[in-house]
C-alpha cells in the first residue's frame, strides 16, 4: 500500500511539475463565432507555454521563410511587445464603425483583441510574453542572425 | 506501524497528491474569471507619471463612430528608433531641403524662439483664414478654411521646447524621439484640434491611460 502511495505521489507531482510549466505562461484563448449559415465556431485554449516550445519543432527553412518576410517588421515587434509588459492595463485602440466595434488592449500581461461585428466575432488573448518569444525566435531564425 | 497508521497516510498522501494535481486547473479558471471581470484600471498610470498620447476621431454624421487611440510616450519613445522604413531611422526623420523650399529650419527657429510673443503671420483670404502666432512658449497655428462644403477649423498647440528637441538632431533630420522626450516634460495640452461638417479630431496628452 505504501508502494502504491509512493508510486501515486510521484505520478502526481510529475504532472504537477509539467501541468505547472505548461500554464505558467498562461493561456492562448482564440473564439472565432461566424453567425451565417455554415459558418465556424471555433473555441481554443492553448497552453501558452506550447507555441515557443512548438516552434522548436517546425523545419528551419519555413522558420527562415517567415522572417524573412517580416524582417522589416521583426525589430519593431520586438520593442513593442517587450516594453508593453512593463506597462498598466489600457486600451490602446478602440474602433467604433456602425455595427463593428474593434478593440486593442493589454490587460493582466496579455494582449486582448475584440473584434465584434453583426455577423462575426473574434475574441483574441495572448500572452505578451510569448508573443515576444515567438518574434524573438523569429528573429533568430532570419538569414544572417 | 500499525494497519490504522498506514491506511490514514496512504489516504493523506493520495489526497495531498490529488488537491496538488487539481490545483493549477482552479488558479487557470480563477484567472480567466478574473479576465473576463476586470477593467483597465487608471490609477496605475498616474501614479506612476506616465504620460500618454492620446488621439480622438468622432465622425459627427450621427452614426457615433469614433477612433480612439492610447499611446504611452516612454513606449513611443522606445519603439520608435526600432523602426526603420523609408526616411525614419533611428527615431528621426531625413528631410529633404526640396521638400521645404530651402528655408532654414534652424535659423527659422531660432528667430522665434528668440523672439518676443506675438502674432508672426496673420492671412485673411476668401478661402481660409490662417494665423501663426507665438503664445507663451507655444507656437500657435489656427486655420480656418472657409470656402467649399466643408468648412473646417484646425488647431494647432505646440511646445517651444518640443519644436527644439524635434529640430535637434542636425540640419537635414527631424528628431522624432527627442520631441517626444520633450513633450513627456509637458503638462497636460491639448495639441491638435480639428473640427469640419464630418469629424472632429482631437490629439492631447495628460497622465490618464484612458481617453475621454
Amino acid at each position: 500500500m505504501m508502494l502504491l502511495a509512493k508510486a501515486a505521489l510521484g505520478v502526481s507531482g510529475a504532472l504537477v511539475a509539467a501541468g505547472a510549466y505548461t500554464f505558467h505562461e498562461g493561456i492562448i484563448r482564440v473564439d472565432v463565432d461566424e453567425f451565417r449559415a455554415g459558418g465556424s465556431h471555433v473555441h481554443l485554449w492553448v497552453p501558452a507555454a506550447m507555441v515557443p516550445m512548438t516552434m522548436h519543432f517546425v523545419p528551419k527553412h519555413h522558420l527562415c521563410d517567415a522572417a524573412n518576410h517580416a524582417r522589416e517588421f521583426l525589430p519593431v515587434a520586438h520593442a513593442l511587445f517587450k516594453e508593453l509588459k512593463n506597462f498598466p492595463d489600457a486600451e490602446f485602440v478602440e474602433v467604433k464603425d456602425g455595427e463593428q466595434h474593434v478593440q486593442i488592449r493589454t490587460h493582466g500581461g496579455k494582449l486582448q483583441i475584440d473584434v465584434d461585428e453583426p455577423d462575426e466575432k473574434v475574441h483574441l488573448l495572448v500572452p505578451l510574453s510569448t508573443v515576444d518569444d515567438v518574434v524573438g525566435q523569429l528573429e533568430d531564425s532570419a538569414p544572417g542572425a | 506501524m500499525s494497519s490504522f497508521h498506514r491506511v490514514f497516510t496512504t489516504k493523506a498522501v493520495l489526497m495531498t497528491a490529488a488537491a496538488l494535481l487539481f490545483s493549477p486547473a482552479r488558479g487557470l479558471a480563477q484567472t480567466s474569471n478574473a479576465q473576463a471581470k476586470a477593467a483597465p484600471s487608471t490609477s496605475s498610470a498616474s501614479e506612476k507619471g506616465e504620460r500618454w498620447l492620446h488621439v480622438r476621431v468622432i465622425c459627427t454624421d450621427g452614426k457615433g463612430d469614433t477612433v480612439r487611440v492610447n499611446v504611452p510616450l516612454e513606449l513611443a519613445e522606445k519603439v520608435l528608433p526600432a523602426v526603420n522604413h523609408d526616411r525614419l531611422h533611428n527615431g528621426k526623420v531625413r528631410i529633404d531641403s526640396s521638400d521645404i523650399n530651402d528655408v532654414d529650419l534652424h535659423a527659422l527657429m531660432e528667430a522665434i524662439r528668440s523672439a518676443k510673443d506675438g502674432e508672426y503671420v496673420t492671412v485673411q483670404g476668401n478661402d481660409n483664414d490662417v494665423r501663426v502666432a507665438k503664445e507663451g512658449n507655444q507656437l500657435m497655428i489656427h486655420v480656418v478654411e472657409k470656402g467649399g462644403s466643408k468648412k473646417s477649423q484646425v488647431e494647432v498647440k505646440v511646445p517651444m521646447k518640443v519644436v527644439e528637441a524635434l529640430l535637434s538632431a542636425g540640419k537635414d533630420e527631424l528628431d522624432l524621439v527627442a520631441a517626444l522626450h520633450a513633450l513627456g516634460a509637458q503638462g497636460d495640452v491639448e495639441l491638435v484640434t480639428v473640427k469640419d461638417s464630418e469629424n472632429t479630431v482631437k490629439v492631447w496628452l495628460d497622465s490618464k491611460n484612458v481617453a475621454d
